[in-house]
């Protein structure tokens, strides 16, 4: 018997059966565990149901925190209110790089080019913010309540231990936020908690004469006499509002994760590039999607920078450590389609670009464009990303693409 | 007789050209078809194992929980092995051989020779 015949031959059968198989089939069986697979680190990663993350709020508080919200009382000597910036057609941002705060006009575009008080940072969503466990606030942190020692600008006599009422006494004290460089305020200008204190109780004041309603309610609501209405009380009212207006809702994401609930074949490659090989977790994790930790992306600056000439230390400024140069606080990913420009200076357009940076910041910038400090500072974010080496993945276009098909899974 | 001729032919005809495509046409067309899916799918696995491994060393000497978390990260993202290794067997299903998929994979690593040899081609005038 000729072995070697046979063996080709039934060499011959078999394929021939597969390969019918594979035509009818028309793929090889793909692993019938992948998207448990990937709930799993989804969850190991810390995300959560959005309705773990909320923290129950006075309703008839919150009603009377949207009317501070939207009144420009809060503001000593401008015509601003938190509205003005935190608006519902940017996903809660204002939709343009740098914030133009006390003096702008209008919204977008038309914000951007009105002779407003320039805040050399871009504004950032409320999504979230107040939820359990959220407790690191701004881009630079300068709320943080996460470790034991409590950080904000008030030293250690911090309004609150609820660090969302405490940074919403922050922005009716920062010139040029709402707080206008008028001569007086310029006169008078120092960094202290007292000074800030004084503008907090005129601007509580204020709010009596010109809302009495609010603050009478607000006084009702907090069981206290309306001499009694500090600061605290109005912030604790506005915190209200942000809690239970921009608190997570359930997204097709979680509905995938926790529901069992479908994502196409693209939104699928693009979380799985997400918890995966982009290794974008490593810091955008948890229920908020942010380890609430400082990274530092090489991002291009623009703007003139929270420290001038187009620099921004960011974390350093708070801690005045230098490994904390040029980090920032890992941003909520939330409805960050809606959001745009990213980063902290809003120097990039589109969300695809916002991903390529993060592995190939190279592609953002031209040196050979850069003036030379530019180019020098530029040089020194590189260097302090060089964590990078580690936390981020490379990613060809097509999976960049899957990669922000994903991200769109995260609105709601 | 004659009838039993032709279907006899028929046959045999039918067992050689399936034989021919089976052996000889499935190969080239998958080639054709997978070459540059294979390449690509290659390099995905082999980066995706490298950074694997180079977590897993930053594990053994850091044990932190970031470098842990990168670690899984990675494992996770191992599942593009797994593509890889699908549409390596598909092809050798097609009647691809061991060799000639290692012969596409070495062109994947040689892929910027072409720049090498570009380089040396602008610049031996000057040597």
């Amino acid at each position: 018997m000729n072995f070697g015949g046979l063996s080709r031959l039934t060499r011959f059968a078999t394929r021939t059966c597969l390969l019918v198989a594979l035509l009818l089939t028309g793929q090889a069986p793909a692993l019938a565990s992948f998207e448990d697979i990937l709930r799993k680190a989804v969850r190991a990663n810390g995300f959560t149901p959005a309705e773990e993350t909320h923290v129950p709020v006075n309703p008839e508080l919150a009603a009377q925190g949207k009317l501070l919200f939207e009144s420009t009382h809060l503001s000593l000597n401008g015509n601003i209110s938190c509205q003005s910036c935190h608006l519902d057609e940017f996903g809660s941002a204002d939709g343009i790089p740098n914030a133009v705060a006390v003096g702008g006009q209008g919204k977008g575009a038309v914000r951007a080019m009105s002779n407003g008080g320039i805040l050399p940072r871009n504004t950032l969503s409320f999504w979230g913010r107040g939820g359990v466990g959220f407790s690191v606030f701004f881009w630079d942190g300068k709320v943080d309540f996460s470790g034991k020692r409590k950080i904000s600008q008030f030293g250690d006599a911090f309004p609150s231990d609820d660090p969302l009422i405490t940074a919403v006494h922050l922005p009716p004290v920062e010139i040029r936020e709402m707080l206008a460089e008028d001569h007086i305020v310029l006169s008078n200008k120092q960094e202290s908690p007292k000074a800030a204190e004084n503008i907090l109780k005129v601007v509580t004041a204020r709010l009596k004469q010109n809302e009495p309603e609010t603050v009478n309610e607000i006084a009702r609501l907090q069981s206290i006499s309306l001499e009694s209405v500090s600061f605290v009380h109005i912030a604790t009212s506005l915190a209200s509002f942000i809690r239970d207006k921009f608190r997570l809702k359930e997204t097709r994401f979680h509905r995938f994760v926790f529901k069992g609930a479908e994502l196409t074949a693209r939104e699928l490659h693009g979380a799985r590039l997400f918890y995966g090989k982009g290794k974008c977790s490593n810091c955008h994790s948890g229920p908020y999607l942010t380890d609430s930790k400082f990274h530092a992306v090489p991002f291009p600056q623009i703007g003139f920078g929270k420290n001038g000439f187009g620099i921004d230390y960011g974390r350093y400024n708070v801690t005045h450590n230098p490994d904390d140069l040029y980090k920032f606080r890992t941003p909520p990913l939330f409805n960050v389609e809606k959001t745009a420009p990213y980063g902290h200076s809003g120097s990039v357009a589109t969300m695809r670009e916002a991903v390529v940076f993060h592995f190939g910041p190279l592609r953002g910038i031209d040196p050979t464009r850069m003036r030379p400090l530019d180019r020098h500072e530029y040089f020194k974010r590189l260097a302090a990303s060089a964590e990078a080496r580690i936390l981020t993945g490379f990613l060809d276009d097509e999976e960049v693409d899957s990669l922000v098909v994903f991200l769109r899974t995260l609105a709601f | 007789m004659k009838r039993s001729l032709l279907i006899g032919n028929i046959i045999v005809i039918f067992l050689v050209v399936s034989y021919g495509t089976v052996d000889y046409g499935a190969p080239v067309l998958a080639t054709h078809l997978w070459r540059e899916d294979y390449k690509n799918l290659m390099f995905k696995c082999d980066q995706v194992m490298r950074e694997h491994y180079i977590a897993k060393r930053a594990v053994e000497l850091s044990p932190t929980s970031e470098t842990v978390k990168n670690l899984e990260a990675t494992e996770v993202g191992l599942l593009d092995c797994h593509e890889y290794d699908k549409l390596r067997k598909r092809m050798l299903i097609w009647g691809l051989t061991g060799p000639q998929l290692s012969l596409i994979g070495l062109e994947a690593l040689e892929e910027k020779k072409y720049e090498l040899r570009r380089f040396v081609e602008t610049h031996e005038i000057r040597y």
